[in-house]
Parts: structure tokens; sequence; C-alpha cells
């Protein structure tokens, strides 16, 4: 590993060398539930980034009345947890939890830290990585590791995911970046690891801010760049009230409706809900375009989406060739019967998803691979 | 109060082109832009000084040309600018921006007066990394809250509303403090012809460079970056399945995509939390 000669720092920062870090973190959001989902995703490039390092997985669980969640982590990879616990940290302001991470930080000094990217994720990770003095790379997608120096490269997609840079820090430890959640899966669990938890109290840091109410937004409220499942429209629903469906469908799956701009043009759904260049750029999980075209302004929006479903009534119009699943046909019977099946299966209950699988494979129904 | 609002000048990527024969993005030509998530908090800085008096002082660290940026928010009715401009600030990645940002900030302090509070965008449409309004908060040892819609004073605070990926926030906080505006959450004033003249006549921008700051060159630009970029590739397609089935009647169609759905190891769990939590 290079040395860092201090002389060519900024005095403002503390000179460490790098080899007198170790480990990879994962810091975890958690409520009195349960470590979030997104946080858990994380232990994924940990486990991997830890693997060609060859070094541990730290889990860092800070809140109140988190403590008990210890054992998850663990039983999803981590080797060991740092549970910071106090009815101090019973609300979260980002200065007070982020300096929590640091002091922690401080004393452990791990090589790498990872962050789930999400909305408190990107608000707390730079706090952490400044007030370290060390790099941050945000909404990172993928990770490697360059095994002579031990530098983390954090690969991240700015200009809508056309572009992918690799970024390193190779004269600053820890590591830190944020990641995509829904981009890496949840490592399974295994209910027979085991792992170590260290019990830490640090001195909670006062703020000068206090939460004065906090309300759970409405699914429908959800702003569809934060949206696990779109459901949108274009021109070829012909009216308003085709989105009246669209939403019926966004319902059963959880998820919000979203348009082209087309669609926001003719006045069927509000600018806030328009996909594309001139719109938003979305991340969902699953992306079922119904009726849009699939013009290139449009879809620049959706390129960060796991799979695209589209439906449509023109063989020949262009999403076929950009989605994963295509239907043909009228949208207005095929949303409405899928309303239909998806309420027959949520009677029915998961045992009943096998026999649909039996019906259709995927090799069978695919009469047109492009 | 004494609102400082940081802005970026940016080239407008809505107009970078992608060329998928040499797979890289057309940057010749494109003009420049104030970052468009600066513009709505340029506005909230506004509306707080319209309605609780004092003035609003835009600052930037870049090369001059983002002077016109400067303008363009004096032209909305910013009091004073500040641009933050050295040689040796090139090649600034976020923390070292944000510590010229600060130095900047704690300046203004010392030569106008106590700054109240300093407001961000949220990101950035070239970078957007969403890092400066913490990283500056920490620089100053200042409370922070990103993703701000609205606010107003009550009680000697700043009343701010946020919202995140599942709630709406309320928060109380204790000035002086960083907030980060929510991208789209207000509708920027337009640019007024009487305060382009006052910027021609009376000259409101204040030029610093890193000799006026009297900061240590190693810890700004290139060489108080941590960061290096060692690479950059370009993902002209993204790949897709693109399997298409044409329906024997409808309700062939909708079995035929939640069949796919439930064998897609990637959309499975989601349609199995949707449909049985
Ligand atoms: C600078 C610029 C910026 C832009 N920004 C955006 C942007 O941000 N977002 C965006 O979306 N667009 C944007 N556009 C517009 C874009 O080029 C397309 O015009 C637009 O996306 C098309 O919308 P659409 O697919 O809803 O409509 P159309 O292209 O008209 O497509 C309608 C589709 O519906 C299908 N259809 C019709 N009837 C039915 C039916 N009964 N059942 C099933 N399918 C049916 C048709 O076969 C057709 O494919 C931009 C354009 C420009 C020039
Ligand atoms: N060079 C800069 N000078 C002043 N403010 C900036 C600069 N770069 C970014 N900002 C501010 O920080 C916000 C977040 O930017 P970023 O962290 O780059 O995504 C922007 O919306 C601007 O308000």
């Amino acid at each position: 590993m290079p040395k860092v000669d201090c002389g060519k720092l900024c005095p403002e920062w503390p000179c460490e060398q790098p080899d007198e870090f170790k480990n990879v973190w994962v810091i975890t959001e958690a409520s009195e539930e349960g470590v979030s989902e997104a946080s858990l995703q994380m232990l994924t490039p940990a486990l991997e980034i830890a693997g060609k390092l060859g070094s541990k997985v730290v889990g860092v669980l800070i809140g109140y009345n988190v403590e008990r969640h210890a054992e998850t982590l663990i039983r999803h990879g981590a080797d060991e947890v740092i549970v910071v616990d106090s009815e101090d940290l019973k609300e979260y302001y980002p200065e007070v939890y982020g300096q929590v991470v640091v002091d922690l930080a401080r004393k452990y000094k791990p090589e790498v830290i990872l962050i789930a990217a999400t909305m408190r994720g990107r608000e707390m990770g730079p706090y952490i990585a400044n007030t370290l003095r060390a790099g941050i790379t945000a909404d990172c997608t993928d990770f490697d590791v360059d095994e002579k120096t031990r530098d983390v490269l954090l690969i991240r997609p700015p200009f809508a995911a056309i572009m992918l840079a690799y970024i390193k820090t190779p004269f600053r430890r820890p590591q830190i970046g944020t990641a995509r959640p829904n981009v890496f899966p949840v490592p399974p669990a295994d209910d027979t690891r085991k792992g170590e938890i260290i019990r830490e109290t640090v001195q909670v840091r006062k703020t000068r801010t206090r939460l004065v109410s906090r309300t759970i937004l409405k699914r429908e409220e959800i702003p569809i760049e934060k949206a696990e499942i779109i459901v949108s429209g274009g021109k070829g629903l012909g009216g308003p009230e085709g989105f009246k469906l669209l939403e019926e469908l966004a319902s059963i799956l959880g998820g919000v409706v979203a348009g082209s701009r087309k669609a926001v043009d003719a006045g069927w759904i509000s600018h806030e809900r328009q996909v594309g260049q001139t719109g938003k750029s979305v991340k969902p999980i699953l992306y079922i375009a119904v009726g849009i075209s699939g013009a290139a302004q449009h879809m620049i929006g959706v390129r960060e989406a796991t799979r695209i479903v589209a439906i449509n009534i023109d063989p020949e119009a262009p999403i076929f060739n950009q989605a994963d699943y295509g239907v043909i046909g009228d949208y207005k019977e095929i949303v409405e019967s899928l309303i239909e099946e998806l309420k027959k299966l949520k009677e029915a209950g998961p045992e009943a998803v096998d026999e649909l699988i039996k019906e259709y494979t995927i090799q069978e129904a695919a009469v047109q691979q492009g | 109060m004494r609102i400082v609002v940081g802005i970026k000048w940016v080239p407008n990527t809505q107009a970078v082109r992608f060329d998928p024969k040499t797979g890289t993005l057309i940057r010749t030509g494109v003009p420049a832009i104030v970052n468009p998530h600066d513009l709505p908090a340029a506005e909230l800085a506004l509306r707080l000084r319209d309605e609780y008096g004092g003035e609003v002082i835009v600052l930037t660290m870049a090369p001059p040309p983002a002077v016109q940026g400067l303008e363009h928010i004096l032209g909305m009715g910013a009091d004073k600018a500040v641009l933050l401009t050295d040689r040796a600030f090139a090649g600034a990645d976020t923390l070292a921006t944000s510590y010229v940002i600060a130095e900047g900030i704690r300046k203004i302090e010392r030569e106008i007066g106590k700054v109240d509070l300093a407001v961000f965008g949220q990101e950035t449409i070239d970078s957007s990394t969403a890092h400066i309004g913490a990283q500056v908060a920490s620089w100053l040892g200042w409370p922070y809250i990103y993703y701000v819609k609205n606010a107003k004073m009550v009680n000697g605070a700043l009343r701010v509303e946020r919202q995140l990926e599942n709630a709406v926030e309320t928060f109380d906080v204790g000035l002086p403090a960083v907030v980060s505006v929510a991208m789209k959450a207000l509708k920027a004033r337009p640019v007024r012809l009487s305060h382009k003249l006052r910027v021609k006549l009376e000259k409101p921008i204040i030029v610093w460079s890193n000799k006026d700051l009297g900061l240590d060159p190693r810890c700004v630009g290139l060489k108080g970056s941590p960061t290096i970029v060692s690479k950059v590739t370009y993902l002209p397609e993204v790949p897709r399945r693109k399997i298409v089935y044409k329906p024997k009647d409808p309700r062939d169609a909708a079995r035929w995509i939640l069949a796919q759905l439930f064998q897609d190891e990637k959309t499975r769990e989601a349609l199995h939390k949707a449909l049985w939590g």
C-alpha cells in the first residue's frame, strides 16, 4: 500500500496511513420494527468488497430500541455489529446521527463505509465523510477493488446512467460511498451464523433542530423518483379516464402512476409525474409502460428501471425493442384483466403462483426473441 | 436575516447529446445555465427576505464566466453576489468545493455581517451528488436539513417542511443553519429588467481569489480533493430482454405478464411484497 506524505496533505485533515484502517462498515437505518431493506441490501456489496480485501463486515446500528436487530444483520452476513442504542437517538437528525458514526469511525478506523442511498442516507453520508475529511461517492451502483493498493473503485452512473464513473480515494481512508437501493439483493439469511455484538456508548451531540411532526405518506403520494413500482401511461390511453384504470392497477401493486410528456401535455396527469428528459428519471424495480411509444426522450428517464413491461397495440412500436416483456394488444382490456388476475392471485395466496408459472415458462412464451 | 445562496453554473445537460457511434457525450457548443435545482433555492431565500427583511447574497465558486449565473440571481432580486474564483480552485471535488464555500461564508461574516442561513439546491444536474449542503454544514458546524419544500420563521427558529420517500416531516431549525431545497419545490420568479439595470449601475458582485481567502493551497482544488475519477465508460444501450408476446386474449396477456414477472428473480420479491406483504 502506498504511503501518504503528510507534508502534502491539507493541514485541516488528520494525517493517517491507509494501513491503519480495517474492515468494511455498513451504516444501517433501523426503527423499532427492524432494519430497513435498503440497509440489508448493502451487505451484499460489503461482503463482496470484504471478500476481496480479506476483511470483516461490520454492521453499525444506531437508534433507540434497536439493539435486538443486531441479530438480523449477523444472519444476513455481518461478522460484527456495533450498536449504539440510546434514548437520545430516538429522533433522527442528520448531524446528530452523523456525528455518532464519525465518533465510532475515529475510534475503529474502518477502511470502507457503505450507506444505502435512501433520502436519509444521502443526507447523512456527506456530513460523515466531510467531518472525517474523507472523500465520498454518491449513488454507487457497483464496486470493485484494486487488490494491490486496496483501493475500492466506487462506480456511479452520472448523466442518467449513460456514463459510468470509477472513483477512488487513494490517499484517504475511510473510503465512503452511498449505494442505490434495489440494485443489490439482500444476502440470504443463515440462522446458524454467529457474530459479535459490540455495545458502544457515545456522547450524543445536542442539536438546535427539533422534529415538530411526521406524517406517513399515502401510497399514491409517493414521488415517482422514489417509487419501486410505476404504472405509466401515454397518449395511447386516449383520455384521462385511462389513468383511473392505471391507478387501480398501481394500487394493487403498491405502486404509483406516472406518464409520458404527451399525457402530461394533454392534462391527463400532473407534470410532477412526467418521466423523461424534461421530466424525471425514475429507478423502479418495475416500470409498466402503457400506450407509450418509446421515444428516446421518454426512455432516457427509465434507463435505470430494473425491468420494463410494455403494453402497446402497435407491434411496430419502438418500445418493444427497449422493454423486457412486451405484450401486443389494446391496453384497456389487458389492464382490466391484469387487475382481475392480480385480485384472484392475492385472494388465492402465494401457492397459486406455481400454477401460473407452470402454464407459462419463459422459453415457451418467447415467440419473438429480439 | 442575512441569507447566502450557493449556485453552480453548469453545462445544460439537456442539450448534451450522446453519440452512439463513438459512445461519448457531445458537449461542444453546449450552453451553460444556472443549475435548475438552484432556482428554487434562490426563490426560497428571496421569499424569506421579502417576508422578514435582510439581504440575500448569492455565492458561487467557479471560473469567471459564472458571473452570468450570479447576474441571473441578482436579476431575480438578490442583493449582492460573491464570486470565489482562482486557478488554485480548479479540479475540486465536493470536499474541496465545500471548504472554499464555507470559507467564503466565513469571510462574508467577517466583512459584511452575520449569516443566519445558507441555502443550497438539492443537487446539480452535472454531478447530482447532493453533497455540498451537508459538507458546508459540517465545515461550519451548523445544523442542516435536506429536501426542504418551504420555510417560515416560528418563535425565532426556521420551521421547514420536507418530504422523504414515505413521510412528510416538519422541523424547527435553530439558526444559523444550512438547508437544501427540494427539486422543483418552488417556482422561481422571473428576472426583472429593473434588477438587471441596478446590476449594471451598482455592480454588486464581489470577487475573492484565494489570496483574499488565504487558504492553504493543499486544501483547495485538485490537491484538496480526496476523490479521483480514475476511469469513465459509457453505456450506449441498456440490455433488455425484449421478449414480445402476442396473446390469444386479454386474460392470456395478463397471465403471461404475471408469469414472467413471478419467474424473474429481479421482480418476484417486489410482487410478493405488494400482494401478500
Ligand atoms: C426536447 C424534447 C424533450 C422531451 N421530453 C420528454 C419527456 O421528458 N418525456 C416524454 O415522455 N416525452 C418527451 N418528449 C416527447 C417525446 O419525443 C414523445 O413525443 C413522447 O414521449 C411520446 O409520448 P407517448 O409515447 O405517450 O405518445 P405517442 O408517441 O403518440 O405514442 C402513443 C402510443 O400508444 C399506442 N396506443 C394507441 N392506442 C393504444 C391502445 N388502445 N392500447 C395500447 N396502446 C395504444 C400507440 O401504438 C403508440 O405507440 C420530448 C421531446 C422533445 C423534443
Ligand atoms: N461551485 C459551487 N459554488 C456554489 N454552490 C455550489 C457549487 N457546487 C454546488 N453548489 C451548491 O450545492 C448544491 C448541491 O450540489 P452537488 O453536491 O454538486 O450536487 C447545488 O444545488 C448548489 O446549490
